[in-house]
């Protein structure tokens, strides 16, 4: 009878702890959303990398939500403490009163743990660390003038500020929301933990949605904002950039940009030290983990944490969607302004820039820059604007990092 | 937070991001011009001291006749496996890029220590969710 019972109690403990009873609605919508985001990132192979950890990582914390739960202590007299452990042993004790109570800890879930990264900004400059060991500046360098496109493509950063404090954001929100459209994630999420870290699962999710959906976004406003005979120019080859000048270029840019705005070096920090030790040839080991082994666990982590922010009373609100229509403004303003830059410099170097480049200042290394390419070869099949729209696109990724930084110091 | 708070903070915002991520992204410019300039003449002063070295020694070998005939039909310093077919298919291609021989002299054509093909695909999809 004693048996009966015991595993009757055994089972209806259970069952109370089962899902089925600790889940409410918002976390089935949100069971459903991850199967929605890994179908994109399975069939449809947008941004599979980070859409697949993000989705998985979402996936599980409405399934389990202590997987992010936070560590706590409680205080247990001793007999509580001997009931629920067994023992006194090993516990730290405190005195109320004349009570003695044992400090009985509860460990986090696993995601905490691994959410310190991003909550602490340590996995955004790693990430821009690895990025910077695999891009080559080259373009850039060859042509700086491409600095001018990074810059006017960050414009819709701070337009879709406006929006968001319009739509009853605070200003700190509305700079989280607004550096969607500088389309860098690593950025986005950086900003975000340090002025709007309640925002950080919709932000982060519309910022990758959109770097995937670059090449169904940008050609429409490309094409809708230069003609026939813009799209058609051939560029002229880029000089050769030497070694040297590769070597320089990223201590050149961490040394200007920590000076001139402090609140960016830790991103531009570690991208130039990523480039540096791939430009330097002499560290090819850091250089290889850096792209690598690095990049991948760093991505790992940050995909499955920033996932696990999205939980269904987080994220099902009127404010996801509202940053869901803004991330999409933020972006499409960037890409535009990028291109109407791109059209000035048509017009002031007599038509020797292509303005389909401008677009592709928007970051999102490299996809940007092949939109511009492959917009470019539908009008000239004969014409590669890929080595030319790179250099806005790296310089895009230094113009975002700046745009955080401006952010970070008037909002912080 | 009333409307004219709102207009002032966004006013104040755009102007001021505007302005200062135009202003260090056009002085980033003038130093990567500045720069490139300098390493760049230097450079060049470089090649035209060694160009100079070698016509020099072009011209002293102009002496001895078999020498000078074995310099100038092959200018293009020849990699062990590289036949005379491989180096006029380069001449050619960088001949279509610039458009001219004018400003270009091959000296020589030897492997880049590069990545290779397939290493550059797995670097290009790696960094495409970035």
């Amino acid at each position: 009878m004693e048996i009966l019972e015991r595993f009757l109690k055994a089972l209806e403990g259970i069952f109370t702890g089962s899902g089925l009873m600790t889940l409410n609605w918002q976390n089935y919508v949100m069971i459903g959303v991850a199967c929605v985001l890994f179908y994109l990132a399975i069939k449809k192979q947008y941004e599979p990398l980070l859409l697949l950890p993000i989705a998985f990582g979402m996936l599980l914390v409405n399934l389990y939500p202590s997987i992010m739960a936070a560590p706590e202590t409680t205080l247990m007299s001793a007999k509580d403490c001997i009931a629920a452990k067994g023992t006194t042993d090993g516990y730290a004790v405190t005195m109320i009163g004349n009570v003695k109570y044992y400090n009985v800890p509860h460990y986090g879930g696993l995601f905490y743990y691994l959410y310190q990264g991003v909550k602490l900004g340590i996995y955004p400059p790693l990430i821009f660390l690895g990025v910077g060991a695999m891009t080559d500046f080259g373009p850039l360098i060859a042509n700086p003038k491409s600095f001018i496109l990074g810059a006017a493509a960050q414009i819709g950063i701070f337009i879709t500020f406006i929006g968001a404090i319009f739509l009853g954001f605070t200003d700190a929100q509305a700079g989280a929301i607004g550096i969607i459209g500088g389309a860098d994630g690593p950025t986005a999420i950086y900003v975000t933990t340090k002025l709007a870290p309640e925002l950080l699962g919709s932000i982060a999710i519309a910022a990758y949605s959109y770097m995937a959906l670059v090449p169904i976004i940008q050609p429409p406003i490309m094409k809708a904002l230069t003609t026939k005979k813009e799209r058609a120019v051939r560029m002229e080859q880029l000089r050769p950039v030497s070694k040297l000048e590769k070597i320089i270029f990223p201590i050149i840019i961490v040394i200007v940009i920590s000076i001139l705005l402090p609140d960016a070096a830790p991103l531009v920090g570690m991208l130039m030290f990523g480039n540096l030790i791939k430009e330097s040839g002499v560290a090819d080991r850091l250089s290889k983990t850096a792209q690598n082994e690095l990049m991948n666990i760093i991505t790992i982590f940050l995909g499955t944490t920033v996932g696990a922010t999205a939980t269904g009373t987080n994220f099902l609100s009127f404010d996801t969607i509202k940053i869901i229509v803004l991330g999409l403004l933020a972006f499409m303003m960037g890409s535009a302004c990028g291109v109407l830059f791109g059209k000035i410099m048509y017009k002031v170097t007599g038509g020797k820039v292509n303005p389909l480049i401008g677009s592709a200042g928007v970051s999102a290394v490299p996809m940007a820059a092949r939109v511009s390419q492959r917009v470019g070869q539908e009008e000239n099949p004969g014409n590669f604007l890929l080595m030319h729209a790179m250099g806005p696109n790296v310089a895009g990724v230094i113009g975002s990092a700046v745009a955080a930084g401006v952010l970070l110091n008037v909002l912080k | 937070m009333d409307m004219m708070n709102k207009f002032t903070i966004s006013a104040s915002m755009l102007l001021t991001g505007f302005s200062i991520v135009f202003a260090v992204l056009i002085f980033l410019i003038f130093i990567i011009w500045l720069y490139g300039k300098i390493i760049t003449t230097a450079q060049n002063k470089a090649i035209e001291k060694k160009n100079a070295k070698i016509k020099a020694e072009v011209n002293e070998s102009k002496q001895k006749p078999k020498a000078v005939v074995k310099k100038a039909e092959t200018p293009v310093k020849e990699e062990s496996g590289l036949s005379d077919e491989i180096v006029a298919v380069i001449s050619a291609a960088v001949y279509s890029m610039y458009g001219s021989t004018d400003k270009v002299k091959i000296k020589s054509i030897k492997k880049s220590g590069a990545r290779s093909a397939w290493s550059n695909a797995g670097v290009l999809n790696n960094t495409r969710p970035f």
